[in-house]
């Protein structure tokens, strides 16, 4: 397995880094010579982690598992980039989206344990030290106080809907209500959560 | 999928009521998509804070079901009970994440029913009104979690239950919750 860099630090957002699509940002990882471009793979790093940290929340519920797929598919990703493996760098949120179905698939088949697969694209045998970014957290206090001032109707289907994860046609079985309508609430609800928190 | 994906979409996609298809390519966007991306991670991040908010005792009326979620989730749960008229000498524990009260009334036939509050603490009144809270015919109750932060300190709580209906309201049923921390 090919080292792969430390990423100790973000790309600073008015680097030229900073402003290349995605795509482009593959191809210069892809096409760096004498030795790995760290900046360049740092930054993509840092752009495609959340999103693959999302699909594994979506998929997997757990958030462990989730940033173990971090790992797994971005150190996966990077490493056939370099070995000019992947055959439209330009694609390159597609192949990773690819790589996330395929890993998600092989956890559920349990046909590689979770063990198996850190082993295999280990972060401390790569010399990768860079976690997942973590996501940036509401302020509990202004979200207790957005949805306080919530309509008694819509602080519970949130609650049911958040809490509880269910979907609108359950939260509607138990409130009497239609998913469609349980839909409309639920969207009216999270427009006045995302106004309250954004409010000066 | 042109254009960005609206908060509405993200949000059946992120609770999985998508179709496999259309799920596909919400995901086929958002990982191109910054935005879309950004978007969603407020959704995922709202998610865990109203996890954290509901655990911190956010008052709210609610389901039975939804009961046994707060259970299932680990909370520590002190439930009373009160028919009509009755008055309640409940307490919250400092050990006890929550406390649900369950009130009983004659609830068939209402369309509506609000809710309304009355705090009396330390000489002074506060009212507040709950508009077209969930209830359940069925069993002839409403559950409720009042808010954990007022029950660290001594009050009591007059509840009222009302129908409303298009010729005005008709009461329902009263309770008094007469709170001691412990």
């Amino acid at each position: 397995m090919a080292t792969l860099p430390v990423y100790a630090r973000a790309v600073p957002s008015g680097s030229s880094l900073a402003a290349l699509e995605d795509g482009a940002l593959a191809k210069r990882v892809a096409e760096a010579r004498g030795g790995p471009d760290s900046a360049a793979e740092a930054e993509l790093y840092r752009r495609l982690a959340p999103r693959v940290r999302l699909y594994g929340l979506r998929h997997l519920r757990d958030r462990q598992a989730a940033a173990d797929l971090v790992q797994q598919v971005l150190l996966m990703t990077l490493e056939r980039l370099r070995a000019g493996e992947v055959r439209e760098p330009e694609q390159i949120a597609s192949f990773a989206l690819g790589a996330c179905r395929m890993t998600v698939m092989e956890m559920r088949r349990g046909t590689k344990r979770r063990e198996e697969l850190l082993e295999k694209w280990s972060p401390a045998d790569a010399g990768v030290t860079q976690e997942a970014p973590e996501p940036v957290a509401l302020n509990p206090e202004r979200l207790a106080g957005c949805l306080e001032a919530l309509p008694a109707r819509e602080r519970t289907v949130v609650a049911m809907t958040f809490f509880a994860e269910k979907q609108a046609d359950e939260v509607g079985r138990e409130l009497g209500l239609t998913g469609g309508n349980v839909r409309v609430i639920r969207h009216r609800a999270l427009a006045r959560l995302r106004q309250c928190m954004e409010a000066k | 999928m042109s254009g960005h994906v609206e908060l509405e979409t993200l949000t059946a996609y992120w609770l999985g009521e998508l179709p496999a298809a259309e799920a596909d390519a919400v995901e086929k966007h958002y990982f191109a998509c910054a935005r879309c991306a950004a978007q969603l991670g407020w959704l995922a991040a709202l998610s865990d804070g109203v996890r954290v908010a509901v655990r911190a005792g956010l008052g709210m009326v609610v389901t039975a079901p939804f009961v046994e979620a707060m259970k299932r989730a680990g909370m520590r749960l002190r439930e009373y009970r009160a028919d009509a008229g009755a008055t309640v000498q409940c307490t919250l524990r400092a050990d006890e994440d929550a406390v649900i009260s369950r009130v009983r009334a004659p609830l068939a036939g209402a369309k509506r029913v609000d809710m309304l509050q009355r705090l009396e603490r330390d000489g002074e009144a506060h009212e507040i009104r709950l508009e077209d809270v969930p209830f359940d015919p069925a069993s002839g109750e409403v559950v409720f979690v009042p808010p954990t932060k007022v029950l660290r300190n001594k009050h009591r709580v007059r509840v009222r239950l009302v129908a409303v209906e298009e010729g005005g309201e008709r009461r329902l049923a009263e309770y008094l919750f007469d709170h001691t921390p412990s």
